[in-house]
């Protein structure tokens, strides 16, 4: 045989090899997930034999009726919504501005959205615990007291993503052909800046639902009920709920960011969310 | 146009104004008094605290950290690195790079609880794993690796650096000209030789990058070790602990001041990072 042919076929099995044994590395702990979430059989009992027996989504369906799960994935999702509504009030304008008026100043902005990147949650909860808990107990005291530091840490994805839909539609030349014509201020932003941004803004949206689905050490050192925090106390009543419930999360979490993908592949944007 | 821009010439304080004041209240703010705690424990200035926070169990928690974060940096970025390699130069099913690079975008960010979940599932004393090993005479204790463990750490947290080392490693990998090799191929290199000396330096500061956010990620990394193993000896669990017991007075600037070393950690990784991507970007965008 070919020498050539005889290489190539090594490295096309080694290859194959390498890319099955990755693949399995990933699947597997979601099938172990998924039989002891949605099988009706105690898990010592769970073997090679009985793969298909017993299906159900009854667990899933008592933790998601669970008023204490219902509770907090409520809150969670309140707490998602302010904190897009605030990242995107803060940076929006932000963000138009610096493009069209001072883009010398992007990389200086860029670099300080970062800084949130540095303080994670689990450093960022013992100096809020120690400033706000005496200067403001009342604050503290609220579950949507988490707002503003989920905000805090969908900052640096959440200005990036911003930035690069106004990159893409070439927004300095927009606005000054809109302003050129005539139109005012407003009329630029809002009819000309923004509906081009829709795909952008919806993109930061979903990666913050996932921050927030996500975040465990900064809620749960303040004591507040969140769905992921209620999912590890929930664990201890009924872990095959909690189970399917945390399956349930992670194919949410999954969708979310399975849109941002589709919105933003292509343009150079780094869409990580680490720390957490 | 600068007529035009007048009546705007204040927006951008109009704008900047809220930013700043909701980053200095949010976050400037709780980390000056963190540092300033911790400089001056007793009301004076002093760095017993912050001397306290490197030494005993505390001392451990560091090292155990590092340590768990380098290991799981270290073997999520090679593999990431040789999965971007691999995928590069398959181009035949189409579907694959960009079926590999959604599920990393969204594997990279399932970490947390239900990870934690999914791992107890299949290596936990009655994981699938374990039991399926176990029938075959195999026992992952024997090997160090039980969920709680420092090996069953590294192998949860695979599970995303794998997958955010090939998104941060695909653009590089792309930047890899396939002309390079042909003309070090013509030159008489050997394979080996074209990625001692084109290949490996070009890639090696993106590597460098990709595996010091690996480790970041990892160092912070709070909620699937909790599950895991809450007793643990690692930082962020010691942090918990602390702000969980600061009734007892002097331990409160010892949790501020082993915050600021995970701060000074975090900012120089940060800063050692964004220069080797510098120096990456410049292959890549050439």
């Amino acid at each position: 045989m070919d020498p050539l042919m005889t290489a190539s076929r090594k490295g096309f099995v080694l290859r194959w090899g390498f890319l099955i044994l990755v693949a399995a590395y990933f699947v597997v702990p979601m099938l172990a997930m998924a039989r002891f979430a949605f099988q009706n059989v105690p898990t010592a009992l769970l073997t090679r034999d009985n793969v298909f027996a017993d299906w159900s989504i009854s667990g899933l369906l008592t933790a998601l009726s669970n008023p204490k799960i219902v509770s907090s994935a409520s809150i969670s999702f309140w707490i998602a919504v302010f904190a897009i509504a605030l990242n995107f009030a803060l940076l929006v304008p932000l963000a138009i501005v610096t493009e069209v008026r001072s883009p010398r100043l992007r990389p200086a902005l860029t670099a300080l959205t970062l800084v949130p990147w540095v303080v994670p949650p689990i450093a960022l909860v013992v100096g809020v615990a120690t400033t706000f808990r005496a200067a403001a107990p009342w604050f503290l005291g609220n579950t949507l007291c988490l707002v503003p530091f989920y905000a805090l840490w969908a900052m640096p994805f959440t200005y990036r993503v911003l930035d690069a839909g106004l990159q893409a539609i070439n927004a300095r030349t927009l606005y000054e052909a809109a302003r050129g014509l005539g139109a005012s201020l407003w009329t630029v932003i809002f009819r000309v800046l923004l509906p081009n941004m829709r795909a952008a803004m919806v993109a930061a949206a979903m990666l913050t639902v996932a921050l927030v689905l996500g975040e465990y050490a900064f809620a749960s050192l303040l004591l507040k009920s969140t769905l992921p925090t209620e999912m590890v106390v929930y664990e201890g009543r009924d872990p095959r709920g909690a189970l399917a419930l945390a399956l349930f999360v992670m194919v949410i979490t999954a969708l979310c960011l399975g849109v941002v993908v589709r919105l933003i592949r292509r343009r150079g944007v780094s869409i990580t969310v680490t720390g957490f | 146009m600068r007529v035009l821009s007048r009546p705007e010439s204040r927006l951008g304080i109009l704008v900047s104004l809220p930013f700043a004041a909701f980053i200095g209240l949010f976050l400037i703010y709780p980390v000056t008094v963190v540092v300033i705690k911790a400089l001056t424990p007793d009301g004076h200035l002093s760095a017993d605290a912050l001397s306290r926070a490197l030494s005993g169990t505390y001392r451990r928690g560091f090292i155990n950290s590092i340590e768990l974060s380098l290991a799981s940096a270290v073997l999520g970025g090679l593999i990431g690195v040789v999965l971007a390699l691999v995928v590069a130069t398959m181009s035949r099913p189409r579907w694959l790079h960009p079926a590999l690079e959604s599920w990393s975008a969204v594997a990279s960010q399932l970490g947390g609880v239900p990870l934690a979940f999914a791992f107890i599932a299949t290596i936990g004393t009655q994981g699938l794993v374990t039991r399926a090993l176990a029938e075959m005479g195999l026992d992952l204790r024997d090997y160090g690796v039980t969920v709680t463990g420092f090996w069953g750490i590294v192998l949860v947290y695979l599970y995303f650096q794998i997958p955010l080392m090939f998104l941060v490693m695909t653009p590089a990998v792309q930047g890899l000209r396939q002309s390079w090799r042909e003309a070090a191929a013509i030159l008489g290199a050997s394979p080996l030789r074209y990625w001692l000396s084109v290949g490996g330096p070009i890639l090696a500061p993106s590597v460098l990058g990709g595996i010091i956010l690996l480790f970041i990620n990892s160092f912070t990394a709070y909620a699937t070790v909790f599950v895991l193993n809450p007793g643990g000896a690692l930082v962020p669990l010691q942090i918990r602990f602390l702000l969980q017991g600061n009734i007892i007075t002097g331990e409160e600037d010892l949790g501020n001041a082993i915050v600021v070393w995970v701060i000074a950690l975090l900012l120089l990784s940060l800063i050692i990072m964004t220069a080797l991507q510098r120096r990456a970007l410049k292959w890549i965008h050439s």
